[in-house]
């Protein structure tokens, strides 16, 4: 798992302006699930999955989400955008070891 | 304005507080506290039914049928209840007085039926979101939008999941 934390980001191939555009990412990440013992009952630990994603374009938070458990691993995402400038998209993930993994994107008109 | 809709003292910082605390208790007395072990970013929330999953987020807030507002694309049958794709779209706006301000994905059935909550601002452009989910079993999954004036539409759709994605009971 030596990929844990790669963020990969995918625009769109023409990208005008005022578009509502769709932003795929994706990461790489176990998003480990809950144990269980014989009773039943949760295993406590610090379980190792993302729980905030926050999209930023032009250093402006336009986006932000929770995620759980719930959410499969490695997880992609599709999220809108509206370009009325070019400029540079980052992606970040948080997740509970206290680790941030981040991808950016340059967002230009063609 | 274009803020988001984030609470300002919120679960996770909260837990992250509280088992600070608790490891500040752990270093004086060098025993492991209870509060330490149950808290914690990655301590995930305590089993709970779908309903008491909505009083926490919604409160006693009622939900209107939004089947006309919401589009929710999901499989009928998932193989893999470990990666189910969802999609929902909205043609509700995402600015102005009536913007919708956050989606939740919510499994009927799923032991912890919060699975994400995606908010959004008015350059998002649109309330759409796309991701893959975890299903533990045959279940409801519901989409709710949650307007800046309080509004809630909720739309529902049946999937069949034949293998469980999620937390399996232990062996016997």
């Amino acid at each position: 798992m030596a990929e844990v934390g790669r963020v990969s980001i995918r625009l769109p191939s023409t990208i005008l302006q005022g578009d509502v555009i769709r932003v795929r990412t994706l990461v790489i990440h176990p998003m480990e699930i809950v144990q269980r013992d014989k009773a039943n009952k949760i295993i406590p630990k610090n379980y190792h999955f993302i729980h905030t994603m926050t999209v930023a374009f032009n250093g402006k938070e336009i986006m932000w989400t929770e995620l759980t458990q719930g959410v499969s691993q490695n997880p992609s995402f599709i999220f809108p955008l509206k370009i009325d400038k070019p400029g540079k998209l980052t992606v970040s993930f948080a997740d509970t070891t206290g680790k941030s993994y981040e991808g950016a994107a340059e967002v230009k008109f063609s | 304005m274009a803020a988001i809709n984030r609470p300002l003292f919120g679960r996770r910082k909260f837990l992250r507080a509280a088992a600070a605390a608790g490891i500040a208790v752990t270093l004086n007395d060098l025993v492991p506290s209870a509060t330490a072990q149950t808290t914690g970013a990655g301590m995930p929330l305590p089993d709970e039914l779908v309903e008491a999953t909505l009083k926490r987020l919604f409160g006693n807030r009622t939900f209107q049928r939004g089947d006309d507002k919401i589009k929710l694309d999901l499989p009928l049958i998932a193989e893999d209840g470990g990666n189910v794709a969802i999609t929902v779209d909205s043609i509700l706006p995402v600015s102005g007085a009536a913007a919708v301000s956050s989606i939740y994905i919510i499994s009927e059935k799923n032991r912890r039926p919060m699975l994400a909550k995606f908010s959004f601002t008015p350059d998002s452009g649109r309330a759409f979101v796309s991701t893959a989910i975890r299903l533990a079993t045959t279940t409801d999954v519901r989409a709710i939008a949650e307007l800046n004036d309080g509004t809630l539409y909720s739309v529902s759709k049946h999937v069949r999941v034949t293998i469980s994605g999620c937390d399996m009971p232990a062996q016997s």
